[in-house]
């Protein structure tokens, strides 16, 4: 009798886990669908259409959306921009990074916590508020930046220096997510190979370059793909330190595509734009895979 | 005898109620404004209550609720809500808006917003002519034969000048220049440097906002904006001068520097240039925010002293537009602010010193407070030789402002950064509705 309300009570139980579980996917489901999947067709549908949406303007124009983006200098240059901008952020988070994280996880710096909170502050603070601290760094009059370099360097007017600017910033206030990710992931690296290898007489940098850099090859990668999908949607230190220029020097693929869905409200025009870049990063991701040898991380 | 005198006193008390009463009846039903009239005593929404949203961007809180304030008094049934919205925000959120039945029955608007907006405005109910006899411009806003917005005052460029260096230079008001050689021997005498050659003080500065200077100087070789069929023009020789010049004044004069500050609006207020060429609403904002800077105005130079095709472009201060979508009754009540608005004089001349702008209404042309202002009363002599392009879409100064930072800023040379600035223009207008007014200025047959 016992075991028969057991069952039942473990029968109900599971039932409502069930409807709890499937309660949420669902929730899950419809919200991807409402608002990434949806949204997704809407705008590939958009791009063959004049569209603006604040004229209630949405008319059929082919390809030539597409034709007018495909022949775009401004757009490629801007691809360019996004590659190059992209490829050195990732590169500096990872090498600042792992660097930081090594620190933290040797056991010879005092008070990792604090400092991991500290290195973490600057991903957590809104990019807006932070690009507005950091131009008036830039300033060429009053600016930190030229003070403590004792430099006259107009660093957002200048187009030799506009893009390092933008960088700088982007990796100031990025290299924390990768310092905590990979530290994470150093924590969870089997200490007897770091054992083994000092009874082996392996040095610090051996031991780094052997066992701590080939185990965290997926963390690493991980930060990488993270890192190209966000990096290839740059706009908002652009928007705010220097509006793409001087001239066009500072233009990234995603502030051209915001400046022209809502600064020009050429939705149809930024969409079939946004499904090249979308493309691109598709590609890219699937290239970063394969070059991780393996198909998952 | 003493009834007799009663009588005679309470009938002279009645006749001075009777009169006092007429009195007030005249006054409640005071009519305002010239040809364009507005009766108070009318009611509106039969007197019955009603709710309207009046939607503004911010920076105008004082003078909407000026009109809201002074309306209401009139007509206590209706209920004003004022929403103010950030500027870009407003621009996203009030067409929308403007899309269903729920939104501002009456709005601010900017003319280059208008492609974004005229196909949810109502036609105004006053007829055209009327506008006409009141306001100078209007006949470059009638569409159809109706008009949906009009200019309550034209702003333009004008040159200020910090009046601290102007004395401290040797310089009287006789050397005010009139032309563009006098323009840069007198920023050469404003110009101060340290033993370095390091820049201290700079005679004059576009920083940052040239593209609302150059889009307006050609006029002075005759040179319009637009070409007949509604393209951008920008690779002319009109521009390739004034580009070259302003690049002389820094690098053959070294009256300026490119690296001098970036904002040269601001750097003006800060007392780090001389000489600024700014726009009207800069007069309010350097008395509000450098209130100890004390500066003055004169008339943009010309190349010659002859009078020029026109001096610089202008762009009107716009007028309420109502909601073609608002329910009906909230329309009329949109629609008779905007009477009273405009029949107004004292609202009209309120919004004209708020933001230093020529007052479109005649009956202010020489209202002695206007022209007190210094940037106002510059351009009182020959306000007719300002030239208004029509509502200009965004992709003009945008794209203007690429080609000069690449000229000034990437070392690029003027006709290749004309080139291409004006192509891309072109290709952005490419679908746009836009249609220069250019042929319907006055003097339009003056143009080369």
């Amino acid at each position: 009798m016992m075991q028969a309300n057991r069952r039942k009570k473990n029968a109900l139980r599971s039932r409502s886990e069930i409807i709890l579980r499937s309660t949420v996917a669902a929730a899950l489901v419809i919200f991807f669908f409402a608002f990434y999947f949806i949204p997704i067709l809407i705008a590939f549908y958009g791009s063959f259409h004049l569209w603006n949406p604040l004229k209630g303007q949405f008319k059929y124009t082919g390809l030539k959306n597409w034709q007018t983006v495909l022949n775009n200098k401004l757009f490629w240059f801007s691809l360019k921009n996004t590659g190059l901008f992209s490829v050195a952020a990732v590169l500096a988070r990872i090498v600042i990074g792992l660097l930081l994280a090594s620190a933290l996880f040797s056991r010879l710096v005092k008070a990792p916590s604090f400092l991991r909170t500290l290195y973490y502050l600057p991903t957590i603070t809104p990019m807006v508020a932070v690009a507005f601290v950091w131009k008036n760094m830039y300033d060429p009059q009053f600016g930190l930046l030229n003070q403590l370099l004792g430099t006259k360097i107009n660093w957002l007017f200048d187009g030799r220096y506009a893009m390092p600017a933008i960088l700088l910033l982007t990796v100031w206030k990025d290299f924390g997510y990768a310092v905590v990710i990979l530290l994470g992931g150093m924590y969870s690296l089997p200490m007897d190979c770091f054992e083994a290898a000092e009874i082996d007489g392996a040095n610090a940098m051996q031991r780094f370059f052997g066992i701590t850099l080939p185990l965290l090859r997926p963390t690493v990668i991980f930060i990488v793909i993270t890192s190209f999908i966000s990096y290839f949607q740059t706009y908002i230190p652009v928007m705010v330190l220097t509006q793409g220029g001087p001239g066009t020097k500072t233009h990234l693929a995603s502030y051209l595509i915001f400046d022209q869905a809502f600064s020009k409200y050429n939705f149809g025009y930024a969409s079939a734009m946004s499904f090249i870049l979308f493309i691109i990063i598709a590609v890219l991701t699937g290239l970063s895979f394969k070059a991780s040898g393996k198909n998952q991380l | 005898m003493k009834q007799l005198t009663q009588r005679a006193i309470s009938l002279v008390l009645a006749l001075a109620m009777l009169m006092a009463a007429c009195g007030a009846l005249a006054e409640d039903s005071t009519i305002i404004g010239s040809t364009i009239q507005y009766d108070t005593s009318k009611p509106v929404n039969n007197g019955e209550e009603i709710s309207i949203e009046f939607w503004y961007w911010t920076g105008a809180d004082k003078l909407f609720q000026a009109v809201a304030d002074e309306y209401a008094a009139i007509h206590p049934n209706v209920k004003i809500t004022l929403v103010e919205n950030p500027y870009d925000d407003y621009w996203t959120k009030l067409p929308l808006a403007l899309q269903g039945s729920d939104g501002p029955a009456i709005f601010n608007v900017h003319n280059s917003y208008h492609e974004n907006i005229i196909g949810y405005m109502a036609p105004y109910e006053i007829p055209v002519e009327d506008l006409e006899a009141d306001f100078v411009g209007v006949s470059a806003h009638i569409i159809d034969g109706k008009v949906y917005y009009t200019d309550y005052g034209m702003m333009t460029a004008t040159m200020y000048y910090n009046k601290a260096m102007w004395e401290a230079a040797g310089l009287t008001e006789a050397d005010i220049p009139k032309t563009w050689d006098e323009f840069r021997e007198v920023a050469k005498k404003l110009t101060i440097r340290d033993e370095n050659g390091s820049l201290v003080q700079a005679g004059f500065s576009f920083n940052g906002g040239a593209q609302g200077d150059v889009l307006g100087m050609q006029y002075q070789y005759g040179q319009n904006l637009f070409t007949a069929d509604n393209k951008v023009s920008f690779n002319n020789d009109a521009i390739k001068a004034v580009i070259q010049r302003m690049k002389d004044i820094y690098e053959v004069d070294g009256s300026g520097d490119y690296n001098f500050g970036n904002n040269s609006g601001d750097n003006f207020g800060q007392g780090m240039i001389a000489m600024y060429l700014g726009w009207g609403f800069m007069h309010g904002l350097f008395q509000a925010l450098w209130p100890e800077t004390e500066f003055g105005s004169f008339e943009i130079p010309t190349p010659a002293e002859e009078i020029p095709y026109a001096y610089h472009r202008y762009n009107g201060e716009s007028t309420f537009g109502v909601n073609k979508n608002a329910p009906a009754e909230q329309q009329a009540v949109a629609q008779d602010i905007v009477r009273f608005f405009l029949a107004n004089d004292a609202l009209q001349k309120r919004f004209v010193l708020a933001n230093s702008v020529f007052p479109a209404k005649k009956s202010l042309a020489e209202d002695a407070d206007i022209m007190s202002v210094s940037s106002i009363a510059v351009l009182a002599s020959h306000i007719d030789r300002y030239i208004w392009p029509g509502p200009m879409p965004s992709a003009v100064e945008n794209n203007m402002k690429i080609a000069l930072e690449d000229i000034f800023y990437n070392g690029a040379d003027i006709e290749t950064a004309l080139k291409n600035a004006e192509d891309t223009c072109n290709m952005e207008l490419d679908g746009s509705e836009f249609v220069s007014v250019e042929p319907s200025y006055a003097y339009a047959s003056e143009a080369k």
